[in-house]
């Protein structure tokens, strides 16, 4: 168990002569037992920064630390940690057992013995002990997945890698694995580097979550303040959902007009904007549908698509005065009478509305959220 | 009676037509083996299905019964008692024994060290090198030239006085070897060409094979901590197996033709000298079928389809 440090890492891939920057300047400290998760669209880099630790690509610039040591030219085997694959890369030649040994005859001097004695253990952790002697091929994919977790664990890394280790698995087998996985890290209190492009994982998984967007680390923060008080307009869209509805708004006056809005803003509120040309962030769980405009932050809309989902619903909203097909969504209870084609009055509270600088992204004004965990996700 | 005849009649006419509808029946058939699509293809395929049955497999039965018959040369063999004679006679003698000890050893060695070797320039030129094509190119070519051509090559270079190969071993005092003369060395100077001509063979369907492997296979196994030695032994190589058998089947069958190229290489080929009664360089008759490797004709093969090739690039080419 160790600390891993992430400082100012940078890689830059040569292609046909032009660089491109997959990593830049990222910088991120881990502490020991935590359980970091990289997310981030494809093509982020975020698959990237991973095998930087593993060391399968090289480090362009920066320093990587596993505990207090410099490892950037330390090859794989000398770091001391374990990767699960997206693919599984289970060796197709070999049983369970000797997959889950082969690391620990590689990597260390254990007697046969104490190799064996291992392997069973994690088998019982993993509960695959039926399969020791099975081929990989002979296994279903949520089996393999519990091979591959048991030849990392198997290993007691001092930290442990995984590149989307979930997403071949069918949905409801992925939320099963992902609570087994979350408590199997408790368990093990092992430092974990956890990458995914799925936003519910990273949610509920990680103790932070660090957002990364082309190759630009975006935030790293708990996911409820990644949530509640993201960093800049990208963070906000990524995380949730559905999405958070952004509209692109001017500051007139002491209201707030564009994209069919005109929404007026409280002084407090106000004095947090620096620039006129803004962005406003609502998310869909913020809006309520209420019977009558009662003020101006009461907007007059038709329903356009009803998405039911049971205890709650998708509605897609439409604004007088805007193109056909422009909507924003709503996340009401299952429970609410609306269909499509209704009119309705969709509430805006100002206490839930975010603003972003149109320019840079930054956000200039987040909702209220003190930063505590207990603060109920769905409002 | 009248009636009679005429129940008759129409018994005979209704079963008549009877049959002529089964008959129609069966030229359409809902499926059995002479069915319409059968029939009517058979212009097509008939001719090639007889030609390749009796020319091929046929001749193949014929010459087994052959081999059961005491028939010699040209006549009529006397298929009246057919027994294993001449295979009694055959494994009775020694250089029929010989030849095929040689030829058993020849075919594991060769393929044996061709699979390595093509191994080894696979895993060489898939580390993701520069002038990979050209590589690949230069390690295949050798497979495309005639066994003749690389015959000739290896003459010269296994020639006891000016061959390269004894010229460098040379330099390390070691030599001059009769590579082709001796008995004891022709085997292994006849293995080690023929290596030289395959490995690039072995080499291209184990790239192949590489490639098929996904990455993550490699970078697992360098996360567990293996060496690039251990990683290959112990989880490319292994995964390697489909590859190795074909190659193997493929190069077992070249190993089989190498007849061609022992025959060049031996000296005791010699095509038929049509068009060249005389010549000059060699003595006549039965004293240019020297016995096999003996050092002063084995140029003759060579020699004589070099001179054909010059003969044919002397004929007048029309719009010249």
């Amino acid at each position: 168990m160790a600390t891993l440090e992430l400082d100012s890492i940078t890689k830059h891939f040569d292609d046909d002569g032009k660089t491109i920057v997959a990593v830049d300047d990222a910088s991120i400290d881990i502490d020991d037992g935590e359980f970091l998760v990289l997310v981030g669209p494809s093509g982020c880099g975020k698959s990237t920064t991973l095998r930087m630790i593993a060391g399968l690509e090289t480090i362009t610039n920066g320093e990587l630390r596993i505990g207090d040591r410099r490892v950037n030219e330390a090859k794989p085997r000398d770091r001391d940690i374990a990767m699960v694959f997206q693919s599984y890369a289970l060796y197709p030649h070999m049983t369970v057992r000797e997959n889950m040994s082969f690391g620990l005859e590689e990597s260390t001097d254990l007697s046969n013995d104490e190799i064996a004695e291992r392997v069973e253990s994690a088998t019982d952790t993993m509960g695959i002990n039926d399969l020791l002697d099975r081929k990989p091929s002979e296994l279903s994919g949520g089996q393999q997945q519990r091979v591959a977790l048991g030849r990392a664990i198997v290993r007691e890394p001092e930290v442990f890698l995984m590149d989307e280790p979930l997403s071949n698995l069918d949905a409801k087998l992925r939320a099963q694995m992902r609570t087994e996985l979350q408590r199997l890290q408790e368990d093990l209190d092992t430092t974990t580097v956890y990458v995914t492009h799925d936003q519910t994982e990273a949610m509920t998984m990680g103790d932070r979550i660090a957002i990364l967007n082309d190759g630009v680390l975006q935030q790293v923060a708990t996911p409820l303040e990644a949530y509640h008080t993201p960093a800049n307009q990208f963070v906000a869209g990524f995380i949730g959902e559905p999405s958070m509805n952004f509209f692109d708004v001017d500051l007139e006056g002491e209201t707030v007009v564009g994209g069919g809005l005109d929404y007026p803003v409280s002084g407090d509120v106000r004095a947090t904007l620096t620039t006129d040309s803004l962005v406003l962030g609502i998310r869909p769980q913020d809006i309520e549908l209420v019977d009558a405009v009662e003020s101006g932050r009461d907007v007059a809309v038709t329903v356009d698509v009803v998405e039911p989902m049971g205890d709650e619903s998708n509605v897609y909203l439409s604004l007088p005065d805007t193109r056909e097909g422009e909507t924003f969504i709503a996340n009401v209870d299952g429970r609410t009478p609306v269909e499509a084609g209704d009119d309705v009055v969709a509430r805006i509270p100002e206490e839930a509305v975010h603003f972003f600088d149109r320019q840079t992204g930054e956000a200039l004004r987040n909702r209220e959220f003190e930063g505590d965990a207990d603060v109920d996700l769905s409002l | 009676m009248r009636e009679k005849l005429a129940t008759l009649a129409r018994t005979l006419f209704r079963r008549r037509r009877a049959r002529t509808d089964g008959g129609e029946a069966t030229a359409n058939p809902s499926g059995g083996f002479l069915s319409d699509q059968f029939v009517s293809s058979l212009p097509y395929w008939l001719p090639a299905f007889l030609i390749m049955g009796l020319a091929v497999y046929g001749a193949i039965f014929w010459n087994f019964l052959l081999s059961l018959t005491d028939f010699q040369q040209f006549g009529n063999p006397d298929y009246g008692h057919l027994d294993l004679g001449m295979y009694a006679k055959a494994f009775g003698d020694q250089v029929f024994l010989g030849a095929l000890q040689n030829t058993f050893a020849l075919l594991v060695s060769f393929t044996l060290c061709c699979l390595v070797v093509g191994l080894l320039i696979a895993i060489l030129v898939d580390q993701k090198i520069r002038y990979e094509n050209t590589f690949r190119t230069i390690y295949l070519l050798p497979m495309a030239l005639s066994f003749v051509v690389t015959a000739q090559f290896w003459l010269w270079m296994y020639n006891k006085q000016n061959g390269v190969v004894n010229i460098i071993l040379g330099a390390f005092g070691l030599g001059p070897y009769e590579w082709i003369g001796n008995p004891a060395l022709v085997l292994g100077a006849v293995v080690f060409a023929l290596i030289w001509q395959f490995s690039g063979y072995a080499m291209v369907v184990y790239l192949a094979g590489l490639r098929a492997i996904p990455t993550e296979q490699f970078e697992a196994a360098r996360v567990d901590g293996a060496t690039t030695l251990r990683m290959y032994w112990r989880v490319i190589i292994p995964q390697l197996k489909g590859a190795t058998i074909s190659a193997s089947v493929v190069l077992m069958v070249f190993a089989l033709k190498a007849f061609d190229f022992l025959y060049s290489l031996s000296g005791s080929y010699y095509p038929p000298k049509v068009g060249h009664p005389r010549d000059d360089d060699g003595p006549a008759g039965v004293q240019r079928r020297p016995p096999r490797v003996r050092g002063g004709d084995r140029h003759h093969a060579v020699r004589a389809r070099a001179r054909h090739h010059r003969t044919l690039s002397r004929l007048p080419i029309p719009g010249r």
